[in-house]
């Protein structure tokens, strides 16, 4: 038993609701299954030109939305204006071809990487700040896929 | 040996304070390392990381001001090296000073802004754990063995008369109080407090600013020649008192001025002597300076000045400070 606990212990963490939102997004999803997505339209990561985005970012929040229960709300605008939302917590997500390096992580949060391209770009999406309950539950997803995608490329 | 305290354990115990020195380099290092990898959006670990960068100054200052300060004097610098580490300690504290400010400024306007840090997971061994607990981890290898350093540099300190190193032993000693800071900072993030980071931040960067400051207070104190104190800059060291009790004691002296300057770890003094009579000997005279010499370990060389009556700003180096 005690040699899991480096295992154990942020499950137990996790379970006591650690850590926890300081503007209760994970709560508000829990019982609202309401996830606000901005996007922004980015070549083949999003296209937003019609009412329901499409593009590998699109499909992947389709994917996390449905693992944390929540139906996603879409709306579109500039990286300036969704980086504002976030920074507001007027959305909890915002995606747009953005990469590890983006200027915006000044004022948003930068989630793990799902994919890394061949110029060496790590892409990711970008979350309103400090809401790191949220924040770990799309890492870990966003990590699998990422592993996933790895593991069928090799 | 030169630049060392002429006592039998001096010699190892320099030995014991470069291993020391190179122990706390490679230490810090790997600190460091490590907070970059799990600092993400924590102003607390970010103002530890730069807290944890200058604390690489003091040993890498007493290492190069170990071997500096051992060269023999020459032409150019008749009075010989050991001042370099003053000298060196003086930019080393204003540097320590100014980033304190800095970190101060940066985590109040994080907190004034009511900025959210966002610490998100962390892949590890296929899988993913929040950031926060692994700076919680890091912290705790940042302070438990520097703990135990800072007192054993402690010592080493003390027997080799060593500002530059009691200094480094000061800052590894309070290093667990920014840690546990830091660590309380995460710990609230977790319970969804956001200030708390902000907060743990300004409250580091006050250690900083602490040290920064005790620090250029001792080293400028150094550099004007102050009365020398004790090794824990408090109270007034004893070597002046004795060293003119052992001097006006001479059979030969009816009146006597001990000034006493600290040069790195070693002392010099200058001692105006009053003669009783008109006639002394040379003899009398060098011998005063040797055996004077032998009054603390630290002593150097003693200049031994006859006069016939005490020069004005020498009688005045007995008079209090005008607070």
């Amino acid at each position: 038993m005690l040699r899991h606990w480096p295992v154990l212990l942020p499950l137990l963490l996790i379970a006591c609701g650690l850590p926890r939102d300081p503007e209760k997004t994970s709560e508000r999803i829990a019982s609202a299954h309401v996830l606000r997505v901005g996007v922004t339209d980015n070549g083949a990561w999003v296209n937003a030109k019609h009412a329901e985005p499409s593009g590998i970012e699109a499909d992947l929040v389709r994917q996390f939305a449905k693992r944390i229960g929540a139906r996603v709300l879409w709306s579109s605008g500039s990286e300036t204006s969704l980086a504002q939302q976030l920074k507001h917590h007027e959305l909890d997500l915002a995606i747009g071809g953005f990469d590890a390096k983006t200027p915006w992580k000044s004022i948003a949060g930068v989630s793990q990487p799902f994919a890394e391209t061949q110029d060496k770009k790590k892409h990711v999406f970008l979350t309103a700040p400090g809401e790191n309950r949220f924040m770990l539950a799309l890492d870990t997803f966003l990590n699998e896929h990422m592993r996933a995608s790895k593991g069928s490329s090799a | 040996m030169r630049g060392v305290p002429e006592r039998p354990d001096a010699e190892a115990e320099l030995k014991k304070a470069h291993l020391l020195a190179w122990s706390s380099i490679a230490y810090i290092c790997s600190t460091i390392v490590l907070l970059f990898f799990v600092m993400s959006g924590s102003q607390a670990l970010k103002t530890e990381m730069t807290g944890e960068i200058l604390s690489l100054i003091p040993p890498t200052l007493f290492l190069i001001g170990d071997r500096v300060s051992r060269r023999p004097p020459n032409r150019r610098y008749p009075f010989g090296h050991e001042r370099a580490v003053s000298a060196g300690y003086v930019g080393a504290a204003t540097a320590l000073l100014l980033v304190g400010v800095y970190l101060l400024f940066d985590g109040g306007m994080k907190l004034a802004m009511r900025e959210h840090p966002t610490i998100g997971g962390f892949p590890l061994f296929g899988q993913v754990v929040w950031t926060g607990w692994l700076g919680i981890a890091v912290l705790l290898w940042s302070s438990i063995p520097a703990y135990f350093l800072g007192r054993a540099k402690r010592k080493t300190a003390e027997v080799l008369h060593d500002k530059t190193l009691a200094a480094d032993a000061d800052i590894n000693a309070a290093d667990w109080q920014s840690a546990a800071a830091a660590i309380v900072g995460l710990i609230g993030v977790g319970f969804g407090l956001w200030w708390a980071d902000s907060l743990a931040a300004v409250l580091i960067s006050l250690e900083i600013i602490r040290s920064g400051w005790t620090e250029l207070k001792t080293a400028l104190g150094d550099v004007m020649d102050r009365r020398p104190l004790t090794l824990d800059q408090k109270t007034d060291d004893p070597v002046t008192d004795k060293l003119t009790e052992f001097v006006k004691r001479q059979p030969w002296i009816a009146d006597a001025v001990v000034r006493v300057r600290e040069r790195g770890r070693e002392f010099t003094a200058e001692a105006h002597v009053v003669p009783l009579a008109d006639q002394v000997s040379v003899e009398e005279i060098s011998r005063t300076g040797v055996l004077a010499c032998g009054v603390d370990p630290r002593l150097a060389d003693v200049t031994i000045a006859p006069v016939k009556s005490l020069p004005d700003d020498v009688a005045r180096a007995r008079h209090p400070e005008e607070a």
